[in-house]
């Protein structure tokens, strides 16, 4: 089994909120597809984000709020999953709820390093 | 994190009935005249769990979690704003004292989750709104639908929803006082105004349909949920109202063919009618008849149960529905309430006048525009045997229905004629 970090990213622009009942309906979703994974033996955990956070750049460790000046999309939370490779990764990534709210997600083989 | 334990399923609805307790508190603390300071914190409540559920499954107890997210939120907006206390002097004296940590704890106690829910929904029940806008913000503020929901739910679009919710929001601004007063004062005249309102969203419920699911349960739900709070008050009409409905609720399971087109009630399988909604019924219309009081909810109340208790269409008892339809008439005259009389005297033997008297009533203004009538006469013609005239009936109504069931409902109706007309 190889592990893979799934970043989740999503419009932060508040325009469009979710009423009460939809945002129920998303987390009874979240709930059973993490279940399912756990079933499944391909979770390995995860945690959701705050949207607000710092970003420090460069030797003058200049530090701006962040990290979404140009972009309002942000990530929002992250997953390591477990499966045996990217392609199976990338079947298992799509059940995520969050791609039917528009949502992007994104899929990195994390290097383990002791196995080097 | 422990995904590998049985994973909470969060009860049907949870959230948008945390939102209205919310509001309620809420709106009682900031006053409503921060209306949108308090559906700001419920609504950043709300963002605060769906972000962490999420990922960590649903909290052992998720009002508890909500209640609490949304007082820690209200105290912090306090502190923000340099209040100190969130009551006006004039009220809760006793309690002017304490610090706006105890204050709130007090607000978010069960006791006062129910009062101040009953005092919001006397507040978007006033006068000052016209009915349909008082179903519309009660469904917002104390039910927690949002705007697609209440345009899906009442057959609107989501603009003309957005508009009287602005509008309505405006004048609740202004209505504080009903909200912030030492007691609810509910005059018989403002309880009445109340229970008419939860009426009328029975009655949305009741004869609406979404495009998809069919029957629309929920606002049944949420006027049975509300006509509780009144409960307390102890009025016979209240407990007349709650008979009712649940009357009415027992037939919903047998309401719809498996095609989600209407069964009349001849048509129903009265097997799958719910007898715990049944038995429901039968206790609040037992309490409401220990007093004297009659009211429309009550002979309303009694109509329905006749038909529950009959175990056949056939074995209706229509010459009792009949005459209560005659009492309502006197009580409450309506062109809806004459034409039920008139339909429930056309199933009792000898009646051989009842398409004159609907064309008594036809002209008024109700009907219009309401395809019941017709569809009555259509009725009344097809158990004559005069097909041709209710296929006519049938089409004429089929003009004015509007939901997509009424529709289906009344098709079928007149496929049914025409086949039978050789």
């Amino acid at each position: 089994m190889k592990e893979y970090l799934m970043l989740i990213r999503q419009n932060q622009d508040n325009s469009v909120k979710m009423t009460p009942e939809q945002m129920q309906e998303d987390i009874a979703k979240h709930v059973n597809w993490v279940r399912e994974l756990v079933q499944n033996g391909n979770f390995k955990g995860g945690n959701p984000l705050m949207p607000m956070g710092k970003q420090l750049k460069g030797n003058s460790k200049i530090v701006t709020d962040g990290p979404y000046i140009e972009s309002k999309e942000c990530v929002s939370g992250y997953y390591f999953l477990l499966a045996p490779s990217l392609e199976e990764a990338t079947e298992i990534a799509k059940g995520c709820p969050t791609l039917s709210i528009g949502g992007t997600v994104e899929l990195r083989e994390i290097i383990l390093i002791e196995k080097m | 994190m422990d995904h590998s334990d049985a994973i909470n399923q969060l009860t049907a609805h949870l959230f948008r009935e945390n939102s209205g307790k919310m509001v309620a508190v809420l709106s009682r603390t900031f006053g409503l005249s921060q209306i949108d300071t308090v559906l700001d914190v419920v609504q950043d409540t709300f963002e605060t769990a769906l972000s962490k559920w999420r990922f960590s499954g649903v909290p052992d107890n998720p009002s508890g979690w909500l209640m609490q997210v949304a007082k820690n939120k209200a105290l912090n907006t306090f502190k923000r704003e340099n209040k100190s206390n969130p009551f006006d002097p004039t009220d809760y004296l006793d309690r002017f004292d304490t610090p706006v940590e105890q204050q709130l704890d007090i607000l978010f106690s069960p006791k006062e989750i129910k009062d101040s829910q009953l005092r919001l929904l006397f507040t978007c029940c006033h006068p000052d709104f016209s009915p349909r806008n008082q179903i519309i913000i009660t469904l917002n503020i104390l039910c927690g639908f949002g705007v697609p929901e209440i345009a899906n739910a009442l057959l609107m679009n989501d603009e003309a929803v957005k508009k009287a919710l602005t509008r309505s929001k405006q004048s609740l601004r202004k209505l504080d006082h009903i909200l912030q007063a030492h007691i609810i004062t509910q005059s018989a005249e403002r309880l009445h105004t109340v229970q008419t309102i939860l009426y009328l969203l029975f009655n949305e419920g009741y004869k609406t349909t979404r495009s998809k699911d069919a029957i629309n349960h929920d606002l049944c739900y949420e006027a049975i949920r509300l006509a509780k709070l009144l409960e307390s008050e102890n009025y016979s009409e209240t407990d007349a109202l709650l008979s009712l409905m649940f009357f009415n609720l027992s037939r919903f399971p047998a309401r719809l063919s498996t095609n989600d087109e209407w069964l009349s009630l001849e048509e129903q399988d009265r097997s799958r009618w719910n007898s715990v909604f049944i038995e429901e019924g039968y206790h609040y219309l037992n309490k409401a008849t220990r007093q004297p009081e009659l009211t429309r909810f009550h002979l309303e109340a009694i109509i329905a149960s006749v038909h529950c208790s009959a175990p056949t269409f056939e074995a209706t008892n229509w010459s009792t529905i009949a005459y209560l339809y005659s009492q309502l008439e006197k009580l409450e005259p309506s062109p809806l309430v004459t034409l039920n009389r008139i339909i429930a005297e056309s199933y009792l033997p000898g009646t051989t006048n009842s398409i004159q008297a609907l064309n008594a009533i036809a002209s008024d203004a109700l009907f219009q525009h309401n395809f019941l009538l017709l569809a009555a006469k259509g009725d009344i013609y097809k158990r004559q045997g005069e097909l041709e005239n209710a296929r006519k009936a049938y089409e004429e109504a089929l003009h004015l229905a509007v939901s997509p069931a009424d529709k289906k409902f009344l098709t079928r109706k007149i496929l049914f004629c025409q086949l039978h007309t050789n």
